[in-house]
């Protein structure tokens, strides 16, 4: 923990007025502290945001910050679980909610052009006119934006089949930190050169400011089907998850919720699951009507073979959503089990979920945590949220070591410390259990390349020892923010 | 200089003398005519390392060698001095089925690793037609794609993690063996496509997909390539089991020896997905053809087809092979626009991905079709590479788009940081990199 002070600089002030407008540049404490947080449990104060309407303001305020030498933080919605837009260094704070239009739709092309303050789900509905989506959901769609999106290679209960946002992006508008304007990529594949449009996807806002984005999407299926198995143990529920793989279906979705996700549910939406049931699986398949029905058929009699106590189908869209509706309200039912929750993200091969799984129940035990488990089965992508009360002396530094402890567990059964939700700030220090010292070395010259120094998002990504503004728990406001249904 | 008789001692020290070709045989390592003082195949990555430390410290030029079927892409190597062939390091690390991932050497071929994944109902998503030779680690430097590109994408989307020694030989790591993973940046976009600039690719870890239950071919005819596209973007609107989708013009056609007439645009359709969905995906395609008065051919042995196929655009065939990118929307026209270029090209593209290969058997005058079909590229606003052309015209011809500004500079900065002493492929990437 380390407090910074929070040093008004009036001559910045005036430069970055001078470029956006007065009334678009906020430098009142009151005004600041909404800019401090994300939907994690670090804070940082900016000494100055920024609210451009375009991409030569966004590159007009980068360009003053490095005169007055200080850094740059892009910040979309606020929705990021890992401190990526905390200003850990202070600093001028870059807020895209004004650059959040639409730019160009091209039904023909399958592609659009955003700014970066689009809202993720604005773009599907946007585009629903042409029987299209985009199709990276990250379960804070509502709220969350296409530059947080591209910033952290957002993914999403539909990732399992469709890819991840990098898969998705076929060109980028940037900033550089000298503040000059660049196209990576365009919409044509396989433009000329190295790739650097997938090296800034997943790069946490550290190599440059995203100003516009060109998109892939998608015709919408034209049948989908979900169900949902009620398993008595999670272990079940898992092994199911690598038998569908293992059979060759790689459905849409396949999601999963254990005992005390159940619990709050139930309790909240009313999904009418069994009380004494140990996992529920959400399987969702798509594509043509014949091959929903026959996967479908396959899934179901998967799930029966592996002792499945229950099965539901949902066809119709009314349907589907009574079984979505579980699922989509698990995050916020899990209020009720306890006054914070702590979500972390870890990767595992899907055949070593089981195991996985009862390590963390175990750790948890260990350490005198609840945990509910609501994750991205299919791609084992897992999401334990460590149940605490932040006002209990000590709970949340215990639930940092024992999130430390769960992530050791994905890296050693060969996973990975975050398959979605980023390094941030808080993981950093984890990077070098799955990266050699070399491995970050190689990654730090691409920092070098860009020229990016401390100039974009510093503290961030990389392990350091030094710390990032107060350990505080936000993250219900956040949450909320991310709408009453916001789900991870 | 390091005269060439220690360069050779050297590297028998780090390979053993069996992992060092003999001087006179070193003329199978040629590129673009260009042959190596030596060349090496290490059995271990720690090797690799060692010969690329080796030859930073005395500034050696090293191209990476993989199968040898893609070194015809790129410009003319302004110094060579070593081939580091992956041909040792060809076996497959881990596969695990129930994961749908495997990761496996670099210098595995991709028909051997696709026989290897076959019995357990699963493939890369990639086709080539030089499997039987190409390598995985050559695939990813070229950035390879074939037909199925339509349902799978490329070789960026599936590749999950790689290990690469940089031109200054440190073993590295990027991405993993997960399916979803955001830890760091992701290097592997980087190095995939980047033509053995940036580092050698000693092991790769992909996203695999299942074997399609069912298959089939039909193939359409049309006398536009602008119906045929049409009839292309109709069939991806309807979501229909489409593997690949391929577009001929009537030279690539005939070329194919593809049973229709003479002046037709052919429309390859390779069906793939569970049975009942492939059969009511062909019959769609069936009464769609009716209905829009495109002709169907009769399609017997659908591998025979893709073998031929296959060989009508194939680089040594070709005296000038050409990729151009555009918007799916502009395909027809640019068709049209080579078409118009002369001297009869073979063209086949893939009309929902936006990319098209033409191949001349023979030209005349090379510089002037090499404007034409740069003009013609420009024209619909994408972007064109020259695979194939004669070897003199390497010398004078940069046989990537042209680069200038801020976006070059960056890929310039990049090369800079991972090959320090330019000694990787150096002069052969897009601006001469
Ligand atoms: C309830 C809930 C559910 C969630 N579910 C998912 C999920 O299913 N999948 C998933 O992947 N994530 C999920 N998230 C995490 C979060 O929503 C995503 O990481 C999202 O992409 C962040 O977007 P944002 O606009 O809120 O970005 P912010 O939190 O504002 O910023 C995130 C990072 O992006 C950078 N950034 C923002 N804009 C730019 C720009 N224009 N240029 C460069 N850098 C920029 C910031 O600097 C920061 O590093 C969830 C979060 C919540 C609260």
């Amino acid at each position: 923990m380390l407090d910074f002070q929070v040093v008004t600089n009036p001559a910045l002030i005036r430069d970055l007025r001078r470029a956006v407008g007065a009334k678009w540049v906020l430098d009142a404490p009151e005004d600041l502290i909404v800019y401090e947080y994300d939907a994690t449990i670090e804070r940082g104060m900016p000494e100055a945001v920024v609210l451009p309407d375009s991409d030569e303001q966004v590159a007009a305020a980068v360009r003053i910050a490095r005169r007055h030498n200080v850094p740059v933080t892009a910040r979309g919605a606020g929705t990021g679980l890992s401190g990526g837009a905390i200003p850990c260094d202070g600093g001028v704070v870059i807020a895209t909610s004004r650059m959040n239009r639409i730019l160009e739709v091209d039904p023909e092309n399958r592609l659009a052009v955003v700014e970066p303050g689009v809202i993720n789900l604005d773009v599907s509905e946007a585009v629903a006119p042409y029987g299209l989506y985009y199709a990276p959901d990250p379960s804070s769609q509502k709220a969350c934006t296409m530059g947080g999106n591209v910033a952290e290679n957002a993914g999403g209960p539909h990732c399992l089949r469709y890819g991840t946002t990098t898969n998705h992006v076929l060109g980028l508008q940037i900033v550089t930190p000298e503040g000059d304007l660049l196209w990576l990529g365009d919409k044509t594949p396989d433009p000329p050169g190295y790739d650097l449009t997938g090296l800034v996807v997943g790069s946490e806002g550290t190599l440059c400011i995203v100003t516009k984005i060109i998109v892939r999407l998608l015709d919408r299926p034209q049948s989908t089907v979900t169900l949902l198995a009620i398993f008595d143990e999670v272990d079940q529920a898992s092994r199911a998850v690598s038998a569908i793989i293992g059979q060759g279906i790689v459905p849409a979705a396949l999601e999963m919720m254990d005992r005390n996700t159940m619990r709050a549910v139930e309790e909240a939406v009313h999904a009418g699951y069994p009380p004494d049931a140990g996992a529920v699986l959400l399987i969702e398949v798509d594509g043509l009507e014949e091959e929903t029905r026959e996967q479908a058929d396959s899934v179901r009699a998967l799930c029966d073979e592996l002792g499945a106590r229950e099965l539901r189908i949902g066809f119709s869209l009314e349907d589907r959503e009574r079984l979505w509706a579980g699922r989509k309200g698990a995050l916020g039912a899990l209020g009720r089990l306890a006054p914070s929750y702590y979500i972390l993200d870890g990767v595992v091969p899907r055949t070593k979920l089981p195991a996985v799984l009862r390590g963390v129940y175990e750790a948890c035990d260990r350490f005198g945590f609840q945990v509910a488990n609501v994750f991205h089965a299919g791609d084992g992508n897992l999401h334990p949220n460590i149940l605490f009360d932040e006002r209990v002396p000590g709970a949340t530094q215990r639930v940092l070591d024992l999130g430390a402890v769960i992530m050791r567990l994905c890296v050693d059964a060969g996973g990975t410390i975050t398959g979605e939700h980023g390094v941030g700030y808080e993981k950093r220090n984890y990077m070098s259990w799955i990266f050699s010292e070399d491995d970050l070395e190689v990654m730090g010259r691409v920092k070098l390349a860009f020229g990016t120094g401390g100039a974009f998002n510093p503290g961030k990504v990389f392990p350091s020892s030094k710390g990032c503004g107060e350990v505080s728990s936000r993250m219900k406001g956040a949450i909320a923010k991310a709408g009453p249904d916001a789900y991870v | 200089m390091v005269k060439q008789t220690s360069l050779i001692s050297r590297l028998q020290s780090i390979a053993g003398a069996d992992g060092v070709t003999p001087a006179a045989k070193l003329s199978a390592f040629a590129v673009d005519g260009l042959t190596p003082q030596a060349a090496v195949a290490p059995s271990t990555y720690e090797q690799v390392a060692e010969v690329m430390s080796y030859a930073h410290a005395e500034e050696l030029a090293v191209i990476p060698w993989g199968g040898g079927s893609h070194m015809h892409i790129g410009n003319l190597p302004s110094r060579y001095d070593i081939a580091l062939s992956l041909s040792r390091l060809d076996q497959i690390v881990e596969h695990e089925p129930a994961d749908l991932t495997v990761t496996c050497q670099a210098g595995i071929t991709l028909a051997a690793l696709q026989r290897r994944l076959r019995p357990d109902g699963q493939l890369v998503p990639l086709d080539s037609a030089s499997a039987e030779r190409a390598t995985i680690g050559g695939l990813l430097a070229v950035n390879a794609s074939g037909a199925s590109r339509h349902a799978h994408g490329a070789l960026r989307d599936f590749t999950i993690g790689l290990r690469v020694v940089t031109g200054d030989g440190r073993l590295t790591r990027a991405g993993g063996r997960v399916v979803k993973n955001v830890a760091g940046y992701d290097l592997c976009k980087l190095y995939v496509g980047s033509l053995g600039t940036l580092g050698v690719i000693v092991e790769a870890t992909f996203k695999l997909a299942p074997l399609p239950r069912a298959q089939r071919t039909a193939i359409t005819t049309f006398d536009s390539a602008a119906r045929a596209c049409a009839f292309a973007a109709e069939l991806q609107r309807r979501g229909l089991s489409l593997r690949s989708l391929q577009l001929l013009n009537p030279a690539a056609a005939s070329g194919a020896d593809l049973p229709v007439s003479v002046r037709s645009f052919a429309l390859v359709l390779a069906l793939a997905g569970t049975p009942q969905a492939v059969e009511r995906s062909h019959r769609e395609i069936i009464d769609l053809a009716r209905e829009s008065a495109a002709g169907m051919a009769p399609v017997d042995g659908a591998d025979k087809l893709e073998d031929s196929l296959r060989q009508s655009a194939s680089p040594d065939a070709s005296a000038l092979l050409c990729k151009a990118t555009a918007l799916p929307s502009r395909l027809p026209a640019l068709i049209e626009a080579f078409e118009a270029v002369g001297g009869s090209p073979s063209v086949i593209a893939l009309p929902t991905v936006g990319i098209l290969h033409a191949s001349w058997p023979t030209v005349d005058d090379v510089e002037d079709t090499v404007r034409g079909v740069r003009d013609a590229t420009a024209g619909v606003g994408g972007s064109l590479v020259i695979e194939v052309c004669p070897r003199d015209l390497k010398r004078s011809l940069d046989v990537f788009p042209d680069v200038s500004g801020p976006s070059f500079d960056l890929m310039r900065r990049v090369k800079r940081e991972f090959d320090p002493a330019g000694i990787l492929s150096p002069g052969r990437f897009l601006g001469r990199l």
